[in-house]
């Protein structure tokens, strides 16, 4: 399945089936039916056994949900009052399109027009109390009626290649997770692979606790997105990695702190592999890869990101070589773990 | 041509101010089978005459839009942007544009990272020197494809929501030009005296200038001037909105009493909802501008109201937008030699 089949399912976090059903599909021909299976966190849990034996369990995870929205209720003129699903900063949907629903119902979010602004209005950031999504409903009654409180929502940006090599696009994280799963779940290797597509990541790292404890790898490679923060001058040292230099290998973030032998393995697999890569200069973020450390007795565990502007907004841009990289320094993981 | 087509085909045509000339070809054409002649002029104001035997009377509605333009190009290739017309910096962040550079190229407009601001930058809105456009592309590659002065369109999606209602782009002011489209193809089954210049006007959003040049072609003996006004949205002032869903007439002292009385009547009588909207002085539109060419040209402003105006979700209802060529049409069979006199007695 290609990226941009990928991004185009709309699935924010509790909201997955859209992108778990697409990828069962999936992944029940590229590992067997028997080898598939959906756990209680509705996680997608896919095994291959490996071709020789003492070697480590290794688990690659990346999730499936993305950041949207949910509606809460409806104002008499019939706008839908709204929260985010996930950590979206309300400057970056202001003026946007979204799509409501399992109908995906077209609306946008509108703002008052500058004409009408206070200096006040100016430089108050409006806040999710005060922005809505407006589907064209005449009142509160049709409103609801088409969308009642828990509806989800979602943007609505077309996936758009530009530049030298880059992509703009929705839920590039961690679709670019999801997309290298299915890439790598395409060959065999020495070890037993578990691939893990979890859910609810950006509501707290919800899905990979049950996948963690259900899977209990030696090992897990957990494949994000990560925040670049690379371009409009940014000082040099608040660059947490930059877009286009190659796949970001963490050694700590704010939710773990990774062991150091697999963190110097993987940097030397790459260095031996000619694959580009960055050592991610920043201790931002947190990610599944601590549920999957922590689980039961514990694992080794690191996280390979594909650095990705704007996060968590409509419009996301990643470098295509990164997500190859992100790919190839993985692979070569797990044809030598 | 559906007027859906239209606005959607319109909307993602470039039409800066100042550089309208491919939303001009555009829309020249969409006059061509109604009108006797159509030209573009110096400026690229489009000038589509019915002939008549009447009073000159001249219809306008801007077809420029608001947008903006490369200011510097920063050493990593960022582009940083000034306004062309009233952008509001609030809807930039996430933005995704068009930049004509000697490529046409996609681009998004990005803001530094929540997490390297402030607690107190987190808490205003992104000035738009925070904020750049990213081309995807090596800085070099940047410099060889853009200069400073290239012209940045905003996102050109056209929406269909609930109830006829739809939110797109340059609604303000294309909207208006379908108002007069639609007019324009509804005379054909008329009967009208009136010597018709329908204009669709270039440089609005930067002061009224196609207006101004094009009127003193024109030479009309009246105008009616057709613009967006603002519909009711959380926030606003309640006395200086109107409701969605039906067509408005401005009053005050840059409209003429006359000529507006004579199109509440027209209303009155092919029953169409018409809102009042007061305007004390100026009204920030071309009548402004037209009013005051040659020795003076009375005018009427008749407006479609919209939600979210100089953003890229400009929302409308095509209910409001087809009475309000329904009306237009109207008021234009209805014209006689006679109200030439009575202008002023």
């Amino acid at each position: 399945m290609d990226l941009k089949t990928l991004c185009g399912i709309h699935a924010p976090s509790g909201d997955e089936k859209r992108l778990r059903r697409a990828i069962l599909e999936e992944a029940r021909k590229l590992c067997g039916e028997e080898n598939v299976r959906i756990d209680r966190m509705g996680n997608v849990l896919c095994h291959k056994k490996g071709t020789e034996v003492g070697r480590p369990h290794v688990c690659v995870s990346a999730h499936m949900d993305e950041v949207g929205f949910i509606i809460l209720s409806a104002t008499d003129d019939g706008l839908l009052q709204f929260r985010p699903i996930g950590s979206i900063d309300p400057r970056v949907v202001v003026s946007k399109r979204v799509l409501v629903g399992e109908d995906l119902l077209p609306g946008v979010i509108g703002a008052l027009a500058i004409h009408l602004q206070t200096r006040e209005d100016r430089e108050r950031v409006l806040g999710y109390d005060n922005l809505y999504i407006d589907i064209g409903a005449k009142d509160k009654d049709e409103a609801l009626g088409k969308c009642p409180p828990g509806t989800y929502a979602y943007f609505d940006t077309p996936y758009t290649p530009f530049g030298d090599g880059f992509v703009c696009a929705k839920a590039l994280d961690d679709r670019v997770g999801c997309y290298n799963l299915l890439q790598l779940m395409q060959s065999g290797y020495p070890g037993d692979v578990t691939f893990c597509f979890v859910t609810q990541e950006e509501v707290g790292l919800r899905g990979s606790i049950g996948a963690a404890f259900t899977v209990r790898p030696d090992v897990c490679i957990n494949l994000e997105g990560t925040a670049a923060n690379d371009l409009g001058d940014v000082e040099r040292r608040d660059e947490v990695c930059c877009a286009g230099q190659g796949v970001a290998v963490s050694f700590m973030d704010r939710s773990s702190v990774y062991q150091r032998k697999l963190f110097k393995k993987l940097l030397a697999l790459a260095d031996a592999g000619d694959i580009p890569h960055q050592v991610k200069r920043g201790v931002t973020g947190s990610n599944d890869a601590a549920n999957y450390q922590r689980a039961a007795g514990g694992a080794l565990a690191c996280t390979l990101s594909v650095p990705c502007r704007y996060i968590h907004s409509g419009a996301s841009v990643c470098c295509l070589d990164d997500i190859d990289a992100q790919y190839r320094l993985t692979r070569a993981f797990l044809l030598n773990a | 041509m559906r007027t859906e087509d239209f606005l959607r085909e319109a909307a993602a045509l470039p039409g800066l101010s100042g550089n309208e000339q491919a939303v001009a070809r555009y829309i020249a054409d969409a006059f061509r089978p109604f009108c006797d002649e159509v030209r573009i002029d110096s400026l690229n104001s489009v000038i589509a005459h019915i002939e008549g035997r009447g009073p000159k009377v001249m219809i306008c509605a801007h077809l420029d839009e608001i947008g903006l333009m490369v200011s510097r190009i920063e050493e990593d290739g960022a582009l940083r942007m000034r306004n062309v017309g009233g952008v509001d910096p609030r809807i930039l962040p996430g933005m995704r544009v068009t930049v004509h550079g000697k490529e046409t190229l996609p681009g998004v407009i990005g803001a530094k990272a929540p997490h390297l601001l402030t607690e107190a930058e987190r808490k205003k809105n992104y000035d738009r020197d925070d904020l750049f456009i990213d081309l995807g592309m090596s800085a070099d590659h940047v410099k060889e494809l853009v200069q400073v002065g290239d012209l940045v369109q905003l996102e050109g999606g056209f929406t269909k929501l609930l109830n006829g209602r739809c939110a797109g782009k340059t609604m303000d002011d294309r909207s208006c030009v379908a108002i007069m489209l639609r007019a324009a193809e509804a005379l054909q089954r008329m009967d009208t005296r009136a010597d018709l210049y329908f204009v669709a006007s270039c440089q609005e959003e930067v002061g009224g200038y196609g207006a101004m040049t094009a009127g003193y072609g024109v030479a009309p003996d009246f105008g009616i001037v057709l613009d967006v006004t603002h519909a009711r949205t959380p926030g606003a002032p309640a006395l200086e909105v109107c409701d969605l869903d039906s067509p408005a007439a401005a009053m005050g002292p840059y409209i003429h009493p006359l000529l507006r009385k004579k199109l509440v009547e027209v209303a009155k009588e092919i029953n169409v909802k018409l809102q009042d909207e007061v305007m004390p002085r100026d009204t920030s539109t071309d009548t402004d501008d037209l009013n005051a060419v040659r020795g003076g040209v009375p005018c009427i402003l008749l407006e479609l109201p919209v939600k979210y105006m100089h953003t890229s979700v400009e929302l409308l209802d095509m209910h409001a937008l087809t009475e309000c060529a329904r009306l237009l049409a109207a008021y234009l069979a209805a014209i006689e030699d006679s109200w030439r006199d009575e202008l002023w007695i």
